[in-house]
């Protein structure tokens, strides 16, 4: 009977283990069909890749449209609708072989007309243009080779066109004189467009005829095979986030965007609702207005930096954030990590800010701070840089705008204020040659020949380890001489529904290739 | 013709005193201040503050309402696109206000000082008070997720159905109308108690008459004129307060919109609805004039 007992224990034993396995086997299989709802924030303005930055509209973007090259899972340059890309030895002449056989959602195939009107286009009308100025032509030699000649060398010229902001997307030559917003959304991508209801819906739809990149593995960030699983994808837009975290609960979504940390556990205490963490997605930082009375004394903002305590302000603001003294991203390839010092991070000495703002002569004169109603984080790290300010003897006053107001004063260096605060995306990811434009334009840094020099050079590098050289500098400059001050890494979270499956820790943004739902 | 006027005028002047760039926000972030010039230019915002507005009222003298910089599409359009899901809301939440509202209010008005009295105007109280976008969270966790009755969020046209349009509809315009159903029962209950103290009603009492007809026809006619302009006070604030339950419910409506164009300083588009709307009230206030002269002869007399 023991005996019995004992064979049918480990039977059952058995048959658990091998469920397990069976259902977890189960569970790995992709599964073709079915719509997956995901809900985010709020709809895209616009559709046409050139005008588009906001996370929004790149959430569909990216879905819709493939470049020439793009980011890998590391952040590296992959070619996506190229299958090669290379540089002359005096990086003047990029040369791209393209994929054949690609095809657009309109049924017609790829080749290098569409390209060389895609380039003209994007020089044209695209905010990002500036980029391309280096540019003398572009040459289409035969239908899959596309090359651009430029007037002058630039090193990094890969890295500016795999942009996952204002992507360089490859549309269809009919496009190319279509003026900014107003295309027809018609790409390579693995989902076509399907119902746009603007502030309510927008549907993708799988694209049959898509044309995969056989020549790898599987997805590889954005970049890859991509083979879709699911019929169509619907996005919601849902600017509450108690009614996107409902629809998940209601089964209305599988998968929504932005959940604050504090509702988390709305999510977590359902055993079929599980939370994402995206990380890292952005960096935070103070931004000192260097053009404006006080803060125009290299002292007093170097004095500023010294008085501010990172891990408070993690701490008081909340959020899903991580120390990190540079400006950019771990795992990328101008990440210097413990290559060297980085004495202008976390100083938290309130008795060194005073002694620089005794060496400025400073005389309790009024620092101004301004933030927004809109961001909760923004607003609370400004009240406590405002105290910790305080503590080290500034005489500080906080002063709330809107958001829209508190971006166009720190973009254009109007209105009154010393200190404000926002965070940067791509740059982290993309490196300096990104980074300068922010650098020019929100701290209003100008006529600092340590940063033009180290500029100049780094176009010039034909290393990567003389570029990063070059960056070390920048950063010294830009966080040492008090123009920006870091706060840390920051991440996102998602909430989803455990039906949906195939997500990645890859920290791009909303890639709907290989997920599928149980 | 002048009110319509003075409301294009401040309309214009109004989001011209709003600080921020439309120009830099329609370029984006990481534009060059080359790129937002070109915008600028684009745009008009280059030109004069006098000029702008001349153009802005020439045009719309030619019925133009201008185009929107964020949608890419006529500020007409873009309403009449939104127009129907505002405006569900709003003959919802009315539809639910009148008869719940006067209902409560006669009943407390009839039964005053009593314990009727007390918990209808409690009621009433705290439809007023409680804040809409509290409630109407509270109402999506209630009747969404734990009795799973309507769905969260989201709107169904009528064409897909009556009763998917109710259902999308029906919890949205319930929060809508418990701060209208507050407020049009206390009026109510004002008005009523004025009347039924007149001796005319002490009258119809005498000669007989049931308690039914003298509340519901004597003394609620008299009451009317109170009650109807209550109600087109609260038809305008009902589009006002769209603004907060279409957020909440992420209804595709005029509010929503308005919000969004608001914060990317889309001047045209807010202007346009600015000058919809404000057409909006005084039309229904013309309505609410004739509605008088209905429900009281002596206005037609007069």
């Amino acid at each position: 009977m023991k005996q019995k007992l004992a064979r049918r224990g480990v039977a059952v034993a058995l048959a658990l283990v091998l469920g397990v396995s069976f259902g977890a086997a189960a569970a790995q299989t992709p599964k073709k069909g079915g719509t997956l709802v995901y809900a985010s924030v709020s709809g895209p303005g616009t559709l046409d890749p050139y005008m588009a930055s906001s996370v929004v509209e790149l959430e569909v973007i990216n879905n819709i449209f493939e470049g020439l090259v793009t980011l890998d899972n590391v952040n590296a340059t992959k070619p996506m609708l190229a299958s090669k890309a290379t540089a002359s030895a005096d990086f003047k002449t990029y040369s791209f072989e393209l994929r054949k056989g690609v095809k657009f959602h309109n049924g017609q195939e790829m080749t290098s007309a569409d390209v060389k009107a895609s380039f003209e286009r994007y020089k044209r009308i695209s905010p990002n243009a500036k980029n391309l100025d280096a540019v003398d032509h572009f040459d289409t030699p035969d239908p899959y080779s596309f090359v651009i000649v430029l007037k002058e060398p630039n090193v990094v010229l890969l890295d500016v066109i795999k942009s996952p902001i204002y992507p360089l997307m490859i549309l269809p030559a009919s496009q190319k004189d279509k003026p900014a917003r107003d295309i027809e959304v018609i790409g390579t991508g693995p989902y076509k467009l399907g119902e746009w209801v603007k502030d309510s819906h927008l549907v993708i739809t799988r694209f049959d005829d898509y044309t995969a990149d056989t020549s790898s593995p599987g997805r590889d960030g954005y970049a890859g095979r991509k083979t879709v699983y699911l019929d169509a994808v619907r996005y919601r837009f849902m600017p509450e986030i108690t009614t996107r975290i409902a629809a998940l609960q209601n089964g209305e979504a599988q998968l929504i965007s932005s959940v604050p940390p504090d509702l988390s556990a709305k999510i977590t205490e359902r055993k079929d609702l599980a939370i994402r963490e995206v990380f890292p997605t952005l960096g935070s930082y103070i931004i000192v207005n260097s053009q404006k009375g006080l803060t125009a004394n290299v002292l007093i903002r170097q004095a500023i930096a010294a008085a501010i305590n990172v891990d408070e302000i993690i701490e008081g603001a909340g959020g899903l954030n991580k120390r990190n003294p540079w400006m950019s991203f771990p795992g990328t390839p101008y990440f210097l990590g413990d290559t060297a010092p980085t004495p202008w991070y976390d100083i938290k000495n309130p008795a060194k800010a005073k002694e620089l703002l005794k060496q400025a002569g400073y005389k309790g004169e009024k620092i101004i701070i301004e933030t927004n109603s809109n961001y909760q984080w923004m607003r609370d790290t400004m009240l406590i840089v405002a105290e910790q300010l305080k503590a080290a003897g500034m005489t500080v006053d906080v002063q709330v705008t809107d958001w829209t107001t508190n971006a166009s004063h720190m973009q254009q260096g109007t209105g009154d204020w010393n200190l404000s605060t926002t965070a940067f995306g791509p740059d982290h990811i993309l490196g300096p040659q990104q980074w300068r434009p922010m650098l020019y334009t929100f701290p209003h840094i100008t006529g600092n020949d340590i940063i033009d020099k180290a500029y100049a050079e780094f176009f010039q590098g034909q290393t990567l380890e003389a570029r990063r050289a070059s960056w070390l500098t920048i950063q010294k400059e830009v966080l040492g001489g008090g123009y920006l001050v870091k706060i840390a890494d920051t991440g996102r979270l998602s909430g989803y529904s455990k039906s949906l499956q195939g997500q990645n820790d890859y920290a791009g943004i909303l890639q709907l290739w290989d997920l599928w739902l149980n | 013709m002048p009110v319509i006027l003075i409301i294009s005028i401040l309309a214009f002047l109004l989001l011209s005193l709003l600080p921020g760039d439309p120009a830099m926000i329609i370029a984006g972030d990481q534009a060059s201040p080359a790129a937002i010039e070109q915008v600028r230019r684009q745009l008009g915002l280059d030109r004069s503050f006098l000029e702008q507005l001349g153009i802005w009222l020439f045009n719309l003298a030619r019925g133009n309402f201008g185009s929107s910089l964020i949608l890419n599409q006529s500020v007409l359009s873009a309403v009449g696109e939104r127009l129907p899901v505002t405006l569900s809301l709003a003959a919802l939440s009315i539809g639910f206000t009148i008869p719940v509202g006067v209902f409560l209010g006669s009943l407390a008005a009839y039964f005053r000082r009593t314990w009727i009295d007390s918990a209808v105007m409690t009621v009433a109280l705290l439809g007023v008070s409680i804040p809409a976008f509290w409630i109407a969270i509270l109402g999506v966790i209630l009747f969404s997720v734990q009795l799973g009755w309507v769905p969260s969020s989201g709107f169904a046209p009528i064409s897909q159905g009556v009763g998917r349009w109710f259902a999308s509809m029906a919890l949205p315009a319930l929060i809508l109308s418990l701060f209208q159903i507050g407020f049009l029962a206390r009026m109510t209950r004002s008005a009523m108690l004025d009347v039924l103290s007149q001796d005319y009603i002490r009258t119809a009492r005498a000669k007989g008459l049931s308690e039914w007809r003298t509340v519901g026809k004597h003394a609620l006619r008299n009451a009317l004129i109170l009650i109807i302009t209550a109600t087109g006070i609260l038809l305008s604030a009902a589009i006002g307060g769209s603004v907060i339950i279409e957020q909440v419910f992420a209804l595709p409506g005029i509010g929503r919109m308005v919000v969004q164009a608001i914060m990317a300083r889309d001047y045209p588009l807010v202007q346009g609805t600015m000058l919809i709307l404000g057409f909006t009230f005084v039309m229904i206030n013309l309505i609410v004039d004739i509605l008088y002269t209905l429900a009281d002869p002596r206005v037609r007399h007069d």
